[in-house]
């Protein structure tokens, strides 16, 4: 039988290139060479499988030139017809998870290779792409290589053999929102009867299904004077002006827009529609105030129910949007919402 | 209070003329257990059969399993309010016959469920693979209501079990297990640094073939009330739910409850077990409302530092289990949860229909969507008839080469919610 | 009559049996737009007084659904809310399979229904 042929990707640190002076460096292939990490890889791997080529990239370069690092990677590991594809491991480097990543899930999608990384779970590229490829959770520095390599080696194999993997805890990859079966040690008793001995003694433990992440918000108090109130409005889902100007992507959203909205009086479907693709558009795009309610609005101003209707509102779509993106891009509006003396916000969702 | 367990290993289970248990072998009179199910009117024909770990035999549509047991000293007798009569159970001398059961089967509605495999991938999840079973199938007489016949079933499975329990009466058991609980003020005194912990049984109580009994009563109807965890061992609490085979408690289940042994085990070493707390799992959301109300106001009464409250089916009790487990965590009692999970074929789905942040500390039976071919196999007790409409499968169940593509949760017992069995899920 | 609460359902045993006593909506809708139509009542204000999920039978697996609501309106209630749309989306984790089955079998899962509701409709006439 041959050996199961791997394709590797690292960056210039890791291919002792360089630090942070040589992070431009574009991506390379190296045919027939195991660099770094890869030696390890190799020993583990015994005679079932080989690096057939390294793939080295400048973290600075990939992140800078995303489509076409990207594009560059993709085509090298395409012509090499790797039976598995494995990046970093990325430890605790924030551009390096990113690369590896974003370059895994792609090898994965795009090509139709099975595709694994490495990382810290602090990472960024960790709560980005955890839940597209297989990442197994590392220590936060590259003192950790030698667990990594072992608990990625053989999941690699697994995946390049098409068998069934196991579940997050067996294998050591990070949870992906996929559950998986498996059998215990002990039966369910006696792991709630131990759980419950380390919650009384106030030690640690671990649930066996976390519950969903609730993330609550407490409200602030109601406004007391609406009708001199200034209201804006913001939404994650998706409506920007017609031709989508600040190409905000239709899922996982990488950025919010501002638009103004002075003079507006109504969402036509001529002027505004929504970028989001996780619902079905045609209502949105008919008419956006049904997400966007700015045709109320104008309404109430008129009335006399609020003060103002703020001028500019924020938009991004919510599909998929990680959501420390989605912290990111409010806490960054907020202060402008703060700045233009805004005194309250309907957000809408879909 | 203090029940002795003495258990009387049984090796093989052998149709013979007389009935009886000799060196380990139970013999079984089919003549005399089949005129003990008849007893009733309702039941026109019985089959009775042996199963045994290992052969090539598929059991179901299954209702029920239950161990033969015997109350051989003590106040009452087994299955309190439905065989024997009412009396308070749970302190003297009991006998139980391990390594076996006595399984009912029968169709009770068209969509009737569960099946245990004794051999195979399916033999794996259903704990009930592991016992030398003896099968009833009983056939109802024509023109008969669902809940009277689910009746009938029921209560010729339990006159069964008492027989064949009987049988044991002046055994010399195996083995014996004390299991001894305090009063309050007692516990006080003799443990005073351990923690005070209970089990709070959540039972399933919706309606006709999801009802659960306590000394005969039906749960829907009982509110959440303190026992002694060894009244679960003389059949204080039965089965009368039929749907959901992965996740009901049989009678079985209540009889060896899991989590009532293991606290047991570290009872007067880590912690101090004080009593089970039962509630109800009612369709009614003011019922929901009261019951976990009243179970957080017992936790708080009974000074308790943790518990560990278990679930009985799918969806309607994921909701009391959340109102249980965040009321008694407000009550500053910690808690742990069981329950099992609805992720969908892929896993991918959100596995309970309710979630609080709360239920920090939860332990799982595994995903009961997760799909398993379960091969032909050479004989079938009971009938397939029924298999195609269980919970989980269809009629497009049966594929070609006799074998069936069905989901965890058609197997009796599988994704078991008080923590039965080794299966989980991450 | 009974005037406290209204019964959303697609299974016919039930205006069949307190059709005349009770106030009882049927319509020949599918489960999941059984739920659906109780959410939108939910939305007006009504409560929810029996659990969505109620039964063990799962969804698309019985094809037949009795849910109970207050029939007063108030204030939207957001625990009512929560459990319904739960409710909703646990439906997309079952197979569909409850157009699959022999045309008996349909009498029993109208049997069950029936009998998870009477249970709510017990508890609901104490007041």
């Amino acid at each position: 039988m041959s050996k199961i042929k791997v394709v590797h990707y690292i960056n210039q640190f890791f291919a002792n290139i360089g630090g942070e002076e040589k992070a431009d460096y574009p991506a390379e292939l190296r045919v027939g060479e195991v660099v770094g990490p890869g030696m390890a890889f190799n020993m583990n791997f015994k005679d079932e499988a080989e690096i057939i080529a390294t793939i080295v990239c400048g973290d600075s370069y990939f992140n800078e030139n995303l489509e076409k690092a990207k594009a560059d990677v993709l085509a090298m590991v395409k012509e090499q017809a790797p039976d598995v594809f494995i990046a970093g491991p990325a430890f605790n480097a924030g551009r390096y998870g990113v690369a590896c990543g974003t370059i895994a899930a792609a090898v994965q999608e795009e090509l139709g290779i099975p595709a694994i990384t490495g990382m810290y779970v602090e990472n960024p590229g960790a709560d980005m792409f955890k839940n597209q490829v297989y990442m197994v959770a590392t220590k936060n520095s590259a003192a950790g290589m030698r667990g990594a390599v072992a608990k990625m080696a053989p999941l690699a194999l697994k995946l390049a053999k098409g068998e069934a993997i196991g579940a997050s805890c067996q294998e050591g990859y990070m949870p992906n929102g996929v559950r998986v079966n498996f059998f215990e040690e002990e039966r369910g008793s006696k792991r709630a009867v131990k759980m419950l001995l380390q919650k009384l003694a106030d030690k640690p433990f671990t649930t066996e299904y976390p519950m969903p992440d609730f993330d609550r918000v407490e409200p602030n108090p109601a406004v007391k004077d609406l009708a001199h109130a200034k209201i804006a409005l913001v939404t994650s889902g998706g409506i920007v002006p017609k031709g989508n100007p600040d190409h905000i992507e239709s899922s996982s959203a990488s950025h919010y827009g501002e638009y103004d909205i002075a003079g507006v009086m109504d969402l036509t479907e001529e002027t505004y529609e929504t970028a989001h693709g996780g619902y079905d558009p045609v209502y949105a795009n008919e008419d956006s105030d049904r997400v966007l309610p700015v045709d109320v609005l104008r309404d109430m101003e008129k009335e006399g129910k609020i003060g103002e209707l703020h001028h500019l509102f924020y938009t991004t779509t919510g599909n998929g949007t990680a959501v420390a993106s989605s912290k990111a891009f409010a806490a960054e509006f907020s202060k402008k919402l703060l700045a233009d003396g805004v005194d309250a916000v309907i957000l809408t969702s879909t | 209070m203090k029940l002795e367990m003495g258990h009387i290993y049984i090796k093989d289970i052998q149709f013979a003329a007389e009935s009886k248990i000799e060196d380990g072998i139970l013999y079984v009179s089919e003549e005399a257990v089949k005129a003990v199910a008849l007893e009733d009117e309702k039941i026109k024909s019985v089959s009775f059969d042996i199963a045994k770990p290992g052969e090539s035999v598929r059991i179901t549509p299954v209702k029920d399993v239950i161990e033969p047991r015997v109350k051989v000293e003590g106040r009452g007798g087994i299955f309190p309010g439905v065989i024997s009569k009412v009396d308070t159970v749970g302190s003297g001398k009991t006998y139980a016959l391990k390594g076996m059961a006595v399984v009912t089967a029968g169709k009770i509605v068209g969509f009737q469920e569960g099946i245990i495999d004794m051999t195979g991938p399916g033999a794996d999840y259903t704990p009930f693979s592991k016992t030398l079973n003896l099968v009833m199938v009983c056939e109802p007489v024509d023109d008969i209501k669902q809940h009277d016949y689910e009746k009938a079933v029921r209560f010729a499975g339990f006159r069964v079990a008492v027989y064949i329990g009987e049988l044991a009466r002046n055994l010399t058991p195996d083995e014996t297990k004390v299991y001894e609980t305090c009063t309050i003020k007692e516990g006080m005194e003799k443990y005073p640094d351990l923690p005070r912990v209970a089990y709070v049984q959540m039972l399933q109580s919706q309606g006709l073939l999801h009802d659960t009994y306590v000394y005969g009563v039906d749960a829907k109807k009982v509110l959440p009330t303190v026992l002694n965890p060894t009244e679960i061992m003389d059949g204080a609490i039965v089965s009368g739910n039929c749907v959901s085979a992965c996740d009901k408690n049989p009678t079985y289940v209540h009889l060896n409850n899991p989590v009532v042994h293991d606290m047991f085990e570290e009872h007067g070493k880590t912690i101090n077990f004080v009593c089970q707390i039962i509630t109800n799992e009612n369709v009614y959301l003011a019922d929901k409302q009261r019951s976990s109300d009243w179970t957080a106001k017992l936790c708080k009464m009974l000074d308790l530092d943790g518990v560990i409250v278990s679930q009985e089916g799918f969806g309607n009790p994921d909701t009391d289990l959340i109102m249980n487990c965040k009321k008694i965590e407000a009550e500053g009692v910690k808690t742990v949860i069981i329950t099992d999970e609805y992720a969908g074929r892929d896993g991918r789905s959100q596995s309970l229909a309710d979630a609080d942040a709360a239920a920090d500390a939860v332990v799982t039976g595994g995903n009961a969507n997760q799909v398993i071919i379960l091969p032909k196999l050479d004989k079938v007790i009971g009938t397939l008839d029924y298999v195609t409409k269980i919970a989980g499968a269809s009629e497009e169940t049966l594929r070609e080469d006799g074998s069936l593509e069905v989901e965890l949760q058609v197997l009796t017992g599988a994704t078991n919610e008080t923590g039965f069995n080794k299966l989980s899920a991450r | 009559m009974q005037n406290d609460y209204i019964i959303i359902t697609n299974n016919p045993l039930v205006p069949e049996k307190i059709g005349k006593t009770h106030n009882v909506e049927y319509k020949e809708i599918s489960y999941e737009e059984v739920l659906r139509a109780v959410r939108d009542r939910i939305h007006e204000g009504h409560t929810l007084l029996s659990h969505p999920l109620s039964g063990s039978v799962k969804p698309n697996e019985t094809p037949y659904k009795s849910i109970m609501l207050s029939a007063g309106k108030g204030e939207v209630d957001p625990r009512s809310v929560v459990i319904i749309e739960n409710a909703i989306e646990a439906c997309g984790k079952f197979v569909l399979k409850s157009d699959k089955y022999k045309r008996e079998v349909y009498d029993d899962f109208q049997m069950i229904d029936w009998t998870l509701l009477e249970s709510a409709i017990t508890s609901a006439d104490v007041w």
